[in-house]
């Protein structure tokens, strides 16, 4: 067990940002906390942190209880903030020079640890450049740099890749999987479902400061009656072809808008060839038709009525 | 750690021009500024003796009187005049090359003035004429109707030698300049504050991105502070002296026999600053614009409540809130300038110096207790 967290209540004022949260990340993890905006990952990463007081709650990591002392526990964790930190005096290199010493003292190591960090954010063009000259993205990359140059057990990223195009994106994504494989532990929140799903061995979804699935992308897949969206791009279809359709076993839902056909049916083998059979019966002519499974989004908008991003 | 971070801290406000601008070009710009603009004043009050020609003849010679006042008023260290004897149209070819303001000459037992055009220094012959000649009309008066009244006489003799030292006094005292270039010290120093406030502001989780950095680092709280304060307090140190030594060999600004106390004072006034500055931020849980808007309004209040901007104010609050006075540390500053320079006794400068550094004590203690393992309720 690398992090638990067992009812953690914050509150700012009127407004109750994390809800009773609970949940454990295992040795290996890369651990995904996937919700809208203002649905408190980051309130809830600084308080695992000791940044924030709560009202009520307990952290541990590691097996210790976190707590603003605890420099032991801190010195194996790496933090990549939401909002960009860095020295604007100091050059590319100085500042994940200077993040980095403040774990590790070492001149020498500190020197590998540096390099390595900056061709892992592919910043190797722009060691000597001030923060101010950097773009969006790569002022990004340095930050995530900054946080993960002294090799931690644990990571934890804030949301690393908003405004980064999406080459770098995938390169960090990559990199993140790739310090997964080397053996350390990672949180990682995100508004994106895309994201979340392709790197995250466990996903936990908030929403209002409450944990409302905790699953593998699978599981949490399985929890849901979705099973399978099957679109039809058609010119015509009268309202009775469309409530037959909605007789159809499996078919929980249809929606004829924009000249497509959405049928929503439950779990189970054989959807598209029942829906298939249904036109050809019908004699429906149609454009395309194609087949999705659900996303997170559709787990999202089914446990709590409304869509991940608005 | 510590030569870690304080290495790069001073890197940093090092490479940080604006803070560079404000705790150290600005002041000596201001410095420059004072010096060009009450060079001016001092020109005017120091007072330089008037080139006037006596024409030497037989006449003059047999006034006595005069003779005796002209070269009374010719001697000694800061003499009115400066005269050459000369004959009669040797002083007019003087007057006319302007290599004297004036020339005297006696014509029928009287002295009388040649000028070229009026000015200043023409209407100083003049009076100092007027006034010989009121006096010797005195005394010949008095002579005539007996001399009734010894003391009279020697009042009126002796009003024109005040007349001299009331001018000359003027130059012996540049209190004046010295005071604003002691305020400017004084307002460099509390400039301090900004690199104190910022200090904290950079450990401070809820304030900055860069604090939360800090802060779930494992260094010890306290000694990030300390090292990256050191960085600080290094910097301003060095400025201050920068300050100092401009003051003294490029304006050439006299700080009197006590330059080794002048110096302690600027020390002793960057660590208030700084400490003040911490302290401030410190105490007000506030943005970070907040925070310099009460370091400037307290400095701002602390230097008029001392009289920086207004002379007069210094006395009125030592005279009806005497205690205010001793809580202001900028005046306990300025007034430990002062006091070097016009008291002759230490007292009174140690007991200004002794509160500062009650006033850094106190600064820097507030700030540990309040920074010592801070949570924040949001950040
Ligand atoms: N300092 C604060 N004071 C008051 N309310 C706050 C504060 N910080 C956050 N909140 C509120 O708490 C809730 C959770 O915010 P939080 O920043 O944790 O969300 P988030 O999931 O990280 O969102 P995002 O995806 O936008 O980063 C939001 O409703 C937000 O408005
Ligand atoms: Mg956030």
């Amino acid at each position: 067990m690398i992090v638990r967290v067992k009812n953690l209540v914050k509150r700012y004022g009127e407004l109750l940002a994390l809800d009773h949260l609970s949940f454990t990340v295992n040795d290996g993890e890369v651990f995904g906390l996937l919700g809208p905006n203002g649905s408190g990952k980051t309130t809830a990463i600084n308080c695992i942190l000791s940044l924030l007081e709560y009202d009520k709650g307990e952290v541990e990591i590691f097996g210790r209880p976190m707590r603003p002392d605890a420099y032991d526990i801190k010195r194996e964790i790496g933090i990549v903030m939401q909002n960009v930190a860095v020295y604007n005096e100091l050059t590319v290199y100085e500042n994940i020079d200077y993040f980095c010493g403040l774990y590790v003292e070492d001149k020498k190591l500190r020197k590998r640890l540096v390099e390595e960090a900056i061709n892992f954010v592919g910043l190797k063009d722009f060691k000597g450049y001030y923060p101010k000259k950097l773009s969006g993205g790569l002022l990004r990359r340095l930050n995530i740099a900054c946080g993960i140059a002294h090799k931690p057990k644990l990571i934890i990223l804030d949301e690393p890749t908003v405004a980064v195009d999406p080459q770098s994106r995938y390169k960090i994504l990559e990199g993140i999987l790739e310090l997964n494989r080397l053996g350390a532990t990672v949180i990682y929140t995100s508004h994106y479902m895309e994201e979340v799903e392709q790197i995250c061995s466990r996903i936990m979804i908030i929403d209002k400061g409450r944990a409302i699935a905790t699953g593998t992308k699978d599981e949490l897949k399985a929890m849901i009656t979705l099973g399978e969206k099957i679109t039809v791009e058609s010119q015509h279809i009268t309202p009775g072809q469309l409530n037959r359709l909605r007789a159809l076993p499996h078919v929980m839902e249809a929606e004829y808008k924009n000249k497509q056909l959405v049928i929503k049916s439950g779990k189970g083998a054989n959807n598209l060839e029942a829906v298939l059979d249904f036109i050809k019966k019908e004699k429906i002519q149609y454009g395309k038709i194609y087949s999705e499974l659900p996303t997170l989004n559709d787990v999202f908008l089914e446990i709590t009525g409304k869509q991940l991003r608005d | 750690m510590f030569t870690h971070i304080f290495c790069n801290r001073l890197k940093c406000l090092l490479r940080d021009k604006e803070n560079i601008f404000w705790t150290m070009v600005f002041p000596v710009l201001l410095a420059i500024f004072f010096y060009l603009a009450l060079s001016n004043i001092q020109q005017g009050e120091v007072f330089q003796s008037i080139k006037i020609a006596v024409v030497d003849n037989a006449e003059y010679q047999k006034a006595e009187h005069l003779k005796t006042a002209l070269n009374e008023a010719a001697t000694g260290k800061s003499k009115l005049f400066d005269l050459t004897h000369a004959a009669r149209e040797e002083a007019e070819q003087l007057l006319e090359q302007d290599k004297v303001a004036a020339y005297l000459f006696v014509e029928g037992g009287r002295p009388k003035l040649a000028v070229k055009k009026s000015g200043i220094r023409q209407s100083i012959v003049k009076s100092f004429l007027d006034s010989y000649q009121q006096t010797a009309a005195s005394v010949n008066s008095i002579l005539k109707n007996k001399p009734r009244d010894p003391q009279q006489l020697l009042n009126s003799i002796g009003d024109r030698r005040q007349y001299v030292v009331e001018v000359s006094g003027t130059a012996a005292e540049p209190d004046s300049v010295l005071i604003y270039f002691y305020s400017l010290i004084a307002m460099a120093c509390f400039y301090g504050g900004f690199l104190g406030m910022r200090e904290i502001t950079d450990i401070e989780a809820n304030i900055s991105p860069l604090a939360a950095r800090i802060n779930v680092s494992p260094v010890h709280k306290l000694k990030a502070f300390l090292s990256s304060m050191s960085a600080s307090v290094l910097i301003h140190l060095a400025e201050m002296f920068i300050l100092l030594l401009f003051l003294r060999y490029v304006l050439r600004v006299d700080f009197g026999s006590k330059s080794v106390y002048v110096v302690i004072t600027t020390i002793t006034g960057s660590l208030t600053g700084l400490s003040f500055g911490a302290f401030i931020s410190a105490l007000v849980k506030k943005s970070e614009g907040i925070k310099i808007a009460i370091l400037v309004g307290g400095t701002m209040t602390g230097s008029f409540l001392s009289g920086m901007m207004y002379l007069e104010m210094k006395y009125i609050v030592s005279q009806h809130v005497p205690l205010l006075a001793y809580i202001n540390p900028v005046n306990l500053l300025t007034d430990a300038f002062y006091s070097l320079y016009y008291y002759d006794t230490m007292s009174r400068y140690l007991l200004n110096i002794g509160i500062l550094g009650f006033f850094i004590v106190f600064f820097c203690a507030c700030t540990y207790f309040i920074i010592r393992r801070r949570k924040y309720a949001s950040l």
